[in-house]
């Protein structure tokens, strides 16, 4: 797996970049969601992250919206094509009934949107939410199904050859999104 | 993401390195988890077939690899081999040329002879899961006994689990043990002579009497099944004098609580042989545990092993 | 046609030394002329076989061969076996009478015979079976079988259970001077066993075959043929406490041999792994410490002679599992190159002790001649080439069932011919 700090790695949002997408997507779910119950669902392991951070800013304004966790492993079309790895499963943990409720997905990037699918499905084997959204932090295009987000942090331009990488603090040791330009064996997604 | 090797079969526990079992068993705790959800299934091997085909009866075992198979959408078909129709050794061939026929991706198989499992496993692309050979290998009851046994005992290693019964005949002894042995806990055997090989491994300590086991101190007690007649003869006098001298009852019951120590037993029970029915109501039994962490590990075998029948 | 084996040396059962010299096979297949320096010129030959830096080594006689035929050929045939024996340098034999059906008359004995003399370049004397049918219940037809000339009177892979009806046995052979056999077993210890009992049976989960099932029957059988005064000979011995009674019972007298089989003098239970069938023997294969005594039995000649037990079964057979396959392996084709390549390559023992215990001895057991290289002789030897190897392959392999625990080994050496008369 190259470096982002390889050559062909660019920076495309900072620390705090990701800072003002974070509070972009905050006050977005405070404009459209209003009083309704809601419950944030991050994918792991990075669309965990990403909806702790958004939840601790609403927390901050007075929001307290539970945070459940998803690994969508089990959910994937592509478990043939895995090829030597075996992928090591999370405990998926959605502590709070869905049935009735606004739900918001999280997750750090969206691609070609078959995670997103396979999340869908995940979600609705624990119940029934009244409604699902879609929050990311980077929109980078070219989907293969028809899933689009509904709360955006950045939307990139990219090719097929690019690559995007998140990059938490508390999950990586580092913070940015970078663009590597060397196609990676890893799916983005 | 991960240095492991794909494997394609579970034949044993011997086999198996320290990162492979404990990726097994890190998984199965995931697919436990399911079982807390309305939806119990899961989408993972859609499309994928799973041949249950055991030449022995054992409904639990094949009902366990069942439903883990079905909690995955993998289509199961179950095959027993009634023991008047056995196939002979010599035609084990051609079952499997008929096996490899039906192209199912995981085959599940329980067989009365030591190493058939692995015959299977060299002449086929599915993955292999040996659910009991002859008196060789049980590796998912291995692996759900040490998930069973590490849910009590997260501080597992140094920990202390008494077998006690027929070690000789045991194939769940024999892969338990070793698995056990692997996760640095200790194990100890109780049972009369005729059952306790010279040729077991090393790593078992032998006791003679209950009073022994306790005065060591085991964090949990496994009984095994015990049957008194066996083909090459008997092994003990009668069920009454084993059951007195290694059936748990209530006396021993008091011990156990004094120690504070667990009960487990691979099922299905023989009351009144190795257990009494007080025992079987035993507060720290873990058998019904054993049942369902069964599914679990099974879940996690099937998730974890890659056939090579997408090849071709 | 007369054929020079020129620039070799020769060895003997008499001497560990090799002793340079030349053969001389006449057109009749008498060692014509033995000895060095012979000058082509003299003595013109058809051919002339180059033997620089090869030992030509008398003829091999196994004692325990199963040739399968009649009744088995789908496993081997006489014929089969004889290209076995020569590609091993092999050139004689005893026929283990367990065949379809069981040799077990004096006329069946007869057919087998006549079988042998329309088929095999070397000698493949009959036995006979010690019970009707190796049944192990009623005497078999013992005078017919002597008139015919059996070599020894056994139920080949059969103990007999019973010691009275082994006892009449040995009473009624020594009349007629025909030698009992022991396959050392007993049955009601054996059992289903299909490995030794011990660490290897426990962990592969397979029925074992504890080495008292094999210690009992010889303790036994000795006292009986102690008792009786018949000549025993015991087949296959296994393990320390074996070799150890039959020593005691030579001192003190008792008209016993026995043998021991190649794979029991390189293999130990340690090699049985991975249900690997070529490594199910009767008896099993037992611990490195008996291996070790049965090394020592033969240097001390506790142990008369290597029998081979030639027993072929298909590799369909041998490919069951290993509780349901067959018992048995080939070995006229690997046990030289084998021996050599393990003991006399590295000094243990010299060519000599191999041609006493699987030549001299054998032979002499039945009441065959041996003879040394030697003037005036029928040739009977094999041309034997140190330097060169032989890997152990199904091409290499004559038998018709290429089952040997050796299939795919290295051995130093080569059999680059085996001569006849």
């Amino acid at each position: 797996m190259s470096d982002p700090t390889d050559i062909t790695t660019e920076e495309i949002l900072s620390p705090a970049g990701i800072e003002e997408a974070v509070s972009l997507l905050a006050n977005e779910v405070i404009r459209r969601c209003g009083e309704d119950k809601v419950a944030f669902v991050g994918i792991y392991t990075r669309g965990v992250t990403l909806a702790h951070r958004v939840a601790e800013v609403l927390k901050s304004r007075g929001r307290d919206y539970p945070v459940g966790t998803l690994d969508i492993s089990l959910y994937r079309d592509d478990f043939d094509n895995l090829g030597t790895a075996l992928p090591r499963l999370e405990s998926s943990d959605v502590p709070f009934a869905l049935d009735g409720t606004r739900v918001i997905l999280f997750d750090e990037v969206i691609f070609t949107g078959r995670t997103i699918r396979a999340a869908l499905d995940g979600l609705m084997d624990y119940g029934r939410p009244s409604k699902i959204e879609l929050a990311v932090l980077i929109d980078r295009g070219h989907r293969e199904i028809p899933i689009q987000p509904d709360y955006v942090g950045r939307r990139v331009e990219t090719t097929l050859n690019h690559y995007v990488k998140v990059r938490f603090q508390e999950d990586d040791g580092k913070e940015g999104v970078f663009l590597v330009t060397e196609p990676v064996a890893e799916t983005n997604e | 993401m991960s240095e492991l090797k794909p494997r394609k079969d579970l034949l044993d526990i011997e086999s198996l390195s320290l990162e492979e079992i404990e990726y097994v068993l890190e998984n199965a705790v995931p697919f436990k988890q399911l079982f807390q959800r309305s939806v119990k299934k899961v989408p993972t091997l859609r499309g994928k077939t799973v041949l249950n085909l055991f030449y022995e009866p054992s409904t639990r075992t094949s009902s366990s690899f069942e439903v883990a198979a079905n909690r995955m959408s993998a289509d199961v078909t179950n095959f027993t081999v009634s023991a008047s129709s056995i196939v002979k050794g010599e035609s084990l061939l051609d079952t499997i040329e008929t096996l490899q026929a039906m192209r199912s991706d995981y085959i599940v198989i329980r067989h009365k002879a030591a190493g058939v499992p692995g015959i299977v496993a060299q002449h086929t692309r599915a993955s292999v899961l040996n659910a009991g050979d002859g008196y060789h290998a049980h590796p998912t009851q291995a692996l759900l006994d040490a998930m069973t046994f590490r849910e009590v005992y997260p501080d597992f290693a140094g920990r202390k689990v008494a077998i006690v019964g027929d070690i000789l005949h045991s194939r769940v002894a024999r892969s338990t043990s070793t698995l056990f042995h692997k996760l640095g806990i200790e194990v100890g055997v109780l049972g009369p002579g005729s059952l306790i090989p010279e040729g077991r491994h090393d790593f078992m300590t032998r006791f003679r009497t209950w009073d022994e086991v306790f005065d060591w101190g085991p964090d949990a007690v496994y009984l095994l099944r015990v049957q008194m007649e066996r083909q090459e003869g008997q092994f003990f006098p009668s069920i009454a004098e084993y059951h007195k001298m290694y059936g748990m009852n209530s006396d021993r019951l008091v011990r156990m609580r004094e120690l504070g120590a667990y009960l487990m037993h691979p099922g299905p029970v023989n009351r009144g042989v190795e257990v009494t029915d007080e025992a079987m109501g035993y507060e720290k039994s873990l058998i019904s545990t054993q049942v369902e962490n069964g599914i679990a590990v099974r879940m996690a075998v099937l998730h974890w092993l890659k056939p090579e029948t997408q090849k071709d | 046609m007369a054929r020079l084996f020129k620039n070799g040396v020769i060895a003997s059962a008499g001497s560990s030394d090799l002793i340079e010299g030349d053969v001389l096979v006449g057109d009749d297949g008498t060692a014509e002329r033995v000895g060095p320096g012979i000058e082509e010129s003299c003595v013109q030959p058809d051919e002339v076989v180059d033997c620089t830096g090869c030992a030509l080594v008398p003829g091999m006689f196994d004692l325990q061969v199963h040739a399968r035929e009649p009744g088995g050929e789908h496993k081997e045939t006489l014929a089969t076996c004889a290209a076995a024996a020569l590609n091993g340098g092999v050139t004689g034999m005893v026929l283990m009478p367990d065949t379809s059906p069981p040799i077990d008359t004096g006329n069946l004995v007869k057919s087998l015979q006549d079988l042998v003399s329309e088929t095999s370049p070397i000698p493949m004397l009959a036995s006979g079976c010690l019970t009707k049918g190796r049944e192990g219940i009623e005497l078999a037809g013992f005078s017919g079988m002597a008139s015919r000339g059996v070599a020894m009177l056994t139920d080949s892979d059969r103990g007999i259970p019973c010691p009275d009806l082994l006892r009449r046995c040995m009473e009624y052979a020594k009349d007629f001077d025909l030698l009992v056999t022991s396959h050392c077993d007993t049955p009601a210890l054996s059992k289903a066993g299909v490995v030794n009992e011990g660490r290897v049976s426990y962990q592969l989960g397979l029925p074992g075959i504890p080495a008292i099932s094999q210690e009992i029957a010889i303790d036994r059988d000795i006292r009986v043929a102690q008792y009786t005064g018949a000549r025993l000979h015991l087949q296959q011995i296994s393990t320390a406490n074996a070799v150890q009674a039959v020593a005691c019972a030579k001192e003190a007298g008792t008209r016993v041999t026995c043998e021991v089989s190649p794979h029991h003098l390189l293999l130990s239970e340690k090699e049985v792994k991975d249900y690997n069938t070529s490594l199910k023997l009767d008896p099993p294969l037992r611990l490195p410490g008996d291996v070790e005594a049965l090394i020592e039995g033969l240097l001390n000649d506790s142990i008369d002679a290597i029998a081979s037990n030639h027993a072929p079964h298909t590799e369909f057979e041998k490919s069951a599992d290993f509780a349901s396959a067959p018992f048995g392996v080939t070995g006229l084709e690997t046990t030289v190159l084998a021996i050599y390549d393990r003991f006399i390559k590295e000094g243990a023992f010299g060519w000599d002790l191999l041609i006493q215990k699987y030549s001299q001895a054998p032979r002499e057991i039945v009441g065959q001649e041996f003879h040394e290289i030697e003037e005036g002789q029928t040739a009977d030897f094999f041309v034997f080439d140190p330097k060169a190897e032989t890997e152990i392959t199904r091409e290499y392999l004559k038998t018709k069932s290429p089952v040997t625990p050796f299939l795919g080994w290295t051995f130093s050496g080569e059999i680059r011919e085996t001569v006849v008369g």
